[in-house]
C-alpha cells in the first residue's frame, strides 16, 4: 500500500463522481423547474450506455461521434419527455409524477431486458487498451481520464449557462420561485423545457462516456440512480451546484471505502451518508434555510 | 351497503376463504391463496402510507424482506421459535421505518419516497454482498419446517400446503383487521386530513409527522411479520426477496383498487394475484405490462376503482331526491 494505490483511488473516485455529478445535476435540474423527480433517471443513463454500445461496437462509431450523437438523442428525449409530462400533469401531482415516471422506468428498463438479455456487453474499442502510465504500477486507462475531462468540460457549460446566460438566469429563477418568475414575464414553459432536455441530455453524455469504462448491461440504471437519489438529497433538493460537490465527494468517500472496507458497506455509503445528512443538516450541506 | 350486510358479506367470505383447505387440496388454489394472503397484507400496508396519510413508499419491500432475514437467521441460526422470529422481523421493520420516516419526513414526502427507493435497493444489495450474515445471492436453501407453539401443549407442525394456508390468511385477517380499526377510526380521519391539507390538518392540533410515522410503523410491522411467515413456506431465501417484483405488484394492487379504498385494494390484490397466474407471461414482459397499466392508470384512472365508486355514490347523495307528492310534477 503505496502513494500510487491511493492515487488510484483518488483518480477513480474522481472520474465515478464526475459521472455521478452529471445524472444528479440532471435529476436536480428537473426536480428544481418541475418539482418532479423522475424515477425513469436511471433507465435513460442505461438506454443512453447501451445507445453508446450498439453505436461504437454495431456501426462502428468513433468515440467523439458517439459522445455527440448520445448526448444529442437525450436532449431531444427530453424534450418528449417534458411534453409527455406536461400532458400528464396537471396542478399539485408529485405523487402522480413519481408513480408516472416509476411506470416508464419499469417499461424502459424490462423492455431492455427483454430485447437485450441481462447480460452484460463490455465496448472494446482502441480506447479499452490504452493507459496513461506514471512511474513503477500507476496506471489509468484513457477512457476514464476522457470521462474525467468531458465532465469537467460539462461542469463549465453548465455553469456558464446557469449564471451567464438570460435562459441560465431564468432557469434559475423558475427554479426558485416559478410564480414570481411569472410575475416578470419569464415563459416557464419554455424554459422548463430546456431544464429538462438539458438533464436529460447530461444524463445521455454520462451514459456515453462511462460506456467503455464499465460494462453495460439493462439493470445498471437501477443501481446507479439510487446513487444519484442519495446526491441530491445530500447537496440539497434542487440544488445544482450542491449536488456536484456531494456527487464528486461521494465518488471519492466510496473509492476509498471500496479500497479499504468490506463490500456491503461500500454500497452502503452512500445511504448512511444521505441519512445522516437528513438527520444533521436536512436543508442538504449546501442548501440554505430549509423549514423543517 | 349497509353495515350490516357488510358484516354478513365479510363473515360469509371468511368462512369460505377458511373452509377452502377443507373442501380441496389442490396445491395449486392452496398456493394462490397463500399469495393472495401475503400480498394483500403488503398492498394492505402500502395502502394505509400512500391512501390514506399521503406518503408514497416504496420501502415496503425492504420491511418485508428484512422480516424474513430476521425470521429466517433467528429460527435457523438460533432456534428461535417462529412467532419469536417473526415478531423480531416485524419489530426491527419497525425500527428501521421510524429512521428512515423520521429522517426524511422532517424534510418533505419528496424525500420521504426518494429515501424509501434508496433505502429498498439497499437492502437488495447489502443482502448480495453481505455473505457472513446473510450466505450471498446463494441465500439459504432448505429453510426447517417450523413447528409453532399454540399454547395448552399444543403444538402445530406446518408441513402442508394447508398449514400454511391458515398461518398466512389468519394472520391477513388479524392484519386487515387492524388496518380497518386504523382507517375507520379517529386516526384514520387524522390521517386523511393530513392528506387533503397537511397545513390545515396541523392548524387543527393534528401533528402530521406523528401520525405518519405511526401508520409507516404499522405497515413495516406487518409486512415484516408477513415475510417472516411467507418465507417458510417457500423454504428459501436469498436477495431476491427483495425483488422490485413485489414493489411493483404492491404499487399497481394500490393503485387500480384506490388509494385510500379499504376494499378496493382488497379485490384488486385479490385479482392481481389470481390473473398473472393464468396469463403466464414471461417476467419482463409481464413486468413490461405492470409499468404500462401504472402508467395508463394515472393517466386516464386516477383514484383506481375505489375512487370512481366513491366519485358515483358522492353523484347519487347529490341528486335530487324524489319529491313526496307526485301530483307536484311538472311538464
Amino acid at each position: 500500500m503505496d502513494w500510487s494505490f491511493y492515487a488510484q483511488l483518488l483518480l477513480n473516485g474522481l472520474v465515478m463522481g464526475v459521472i455521478y455529478a452529471l445524472v444528479a445535476m440532471g435529476l436536480s435540474l428537473i426536480f428544481g423547474v418541475l418539482e418532479i423527480v423522475n424515477f425513469a433517471h436511471g433507465e435513460f443513463y442505461m438506454l443512453a450506455s447501451m445507445l453508446a454500445y450498439f453505436l461504437t461496437a454495431q456501426w462502428g462509431f468513433d468515440y467523439w461521434t458517439t459522445i455527440l450523437v448520445v448526448t444529442v438523442v437525450g436532449v431531444a428525449v427530453g424534450y418528449v419527455l417534458f411534453e409527455g409530462l406536461r400532458l400528464a400533469l396537471r396542478g399539485e401531482a408529485f405523487e402522480r409524477s413519481i408513480l408516472l415516471t416509476m411506470g416508464l422506468s419499469m417499461v424502459l428498463q424490462n423492455g431492455a431486458v427483454f430485447l437485450f438479455t441481462t447480460n452484460s456487453h463490455l465496448l472494446e474499442s482502441k480506447l479499452s487498451y490504452q493507459n496513461v502510465v506514471l512511474g513503477d504500477d500507476f496506471r489509468m486507462p484513457v477512457a476514464r481520464l476522457y470521462a474525467l475531462g468531458l465532465g469537467f468540460a460539462a461542469f463549465a457549460v453548465l455553469y456558464l449557462i446557469l449564471h451567464r446566460t438570460r435562459i441560465g438566469k431564468a432557469m434559475r429563477g423558475v427554479a426558485q420561485n416559478r410564480a414570481a418568475a411569472d410575475m416578470v414575464g419569464i415563459d416557464a414553459r419554455a424554459v422548463s423545457r430546456l431544464a429538462v432536455a438539458i438533464g436529460i441530455g447530461l444524463t445521455g453524455l454520462a451514459g456515453a462516456a462511462l460506456a467503455p469504462v464499465y460494462a453495460v448491461h439493462p439493470l445498471m440504471g437501477f443501481s446507479f440512480v439510487f446513487k444519484a437519489f442519495a446526491i441530491i438529497i445530500i447537496g440539497g433538493l434542487g440544488n445544482i451546484s450542491g449536488a456536484a460537490i456531494a456527487a464528486v465527494m461521494l465518488g471519492i468517500i466510496e473509492s476509498f471505502a471500496g479500497g479499504l472496507l468490506p463490500l456491503a458497506l461500500t454500497d452502503a455509503v452512500a445511504f448512511i451518508s444521505m441519512i445522516a445528512v437528513l438527520l444533521l443538516r436536512p436543508q442538504g450541506l449546501f442548501g440554505r434555510g430549509v423549514r423543517v | 351497503m349497509s353495515p350490516r350486510a357488510l358484516l354478513l358479506t365479510v363473515i360469509a367470505g371468511l368462512i369460505a376463504l377458511f373452509a377452502i383447505p377443507l373442501v380441496t387440496d389442490n396445491d395449486y388454489i392452496l398456493a394462490l391463496g397463500i399469495s393472495f394472503a401475503a400480498m394483500s397484507v403488503l398492498a394492505g400496508g402500502l395502502n394505509l402510507i400512500y391512501g390514506y396519510t399521503g406518503l408514497l413508499s416504496f420501502a415496503q419491500v425492504g420491511f418485508f424482506g428484512i422480516g424474513a432475514y430476521t425470521a429466517t437467521l433467528l429460527v435457523v441460526d438460533r432456534d428461535w421459535s417462529l412467532w419469536a422470529g417473526a415478531a423480531a422481523g416485524g419489530a426491527l421493520s419497525v425500527l428501521v421505518a421510524l429512521l428512515i420516516g423520521y429522517s426524511s419526513l422532517r424534510l418533505s414526502r419528496h424525500a420521504f419516497a426518494i429515501v424509501s427507493l434508496s433505502f429498498a435497493l439497499l437492502c437488495a444489495i447489502v443482502a448480495r454482498d453481505w455473505p457472513e450474515l446473510t450466505r450471498g445471492s446463494m441465500g439459504i436453501p432448505g429453510l426447517p419446517t417450523p413447528t409453532l407453539n399454540l399454547g395448552g401443549g399444543v403444538r402445530w407442525r406446518l408441513v402442508d400446503p394447508s398449514d400454511f394456508y391458515y398461518l398466512l390468511m389468519g394472520f391477513a385477517v388479524i392484519a386487515h383487521g387492524l388496518i380497518y380499526l386504523v382507517v375507520s377510526s379517529r386516526l384514520g380521519r387524522a390521517m386523511r386530513a393530513i392528506k387533503l391539507n397537511e397545513p390545515l390538518a396541523q392548524s387543527q392540533g393534528v401533528n402530521p409527522l406523528a401520525y405518519r410515522l405511526m401508520a409507516l410503523s404499522l405497515s413495516a410491522a406487518l409486512s415484516g411479520i408477513v415475510g417472516g411467515f411467507f418465507v417458510f413456506y417457500l423454504t428459501i431465501i436469498d436477495p431476491s426477496i427483495f425483488d422490485f417484483y413485489y414493489t411493483e405488484t404492491m404499487l399497481i394492487s394500490v393503485v387500480i383498487g384506490g388509494p385510500g379504498s379499504f376494499w378496493g385494494v382488497l379485490a384488486s390484490s385479490a385479482v392481481l394475484t389470481v390473473v398473472p397466474d393464468l396469463l403466464r407471461f414471461t417476467t419482463d414482459l409481464r413486468m413490461v405490462l405492470y409499468g404500462v397499466v401504472l402508467i395508463v392508470a394515472m393517466l386516464v384512472f386516477p383514484g383506481g376503482v375505489g375512487g370512481w365508486l366513491y366519485r358515483r355514490q358522492v353523484k347519487r347523495w347529490r341528486r335530487p331526491r324524489p319529491q313526496p307528492k307526485p301530483t307536484a310534477t311538472t311538464p
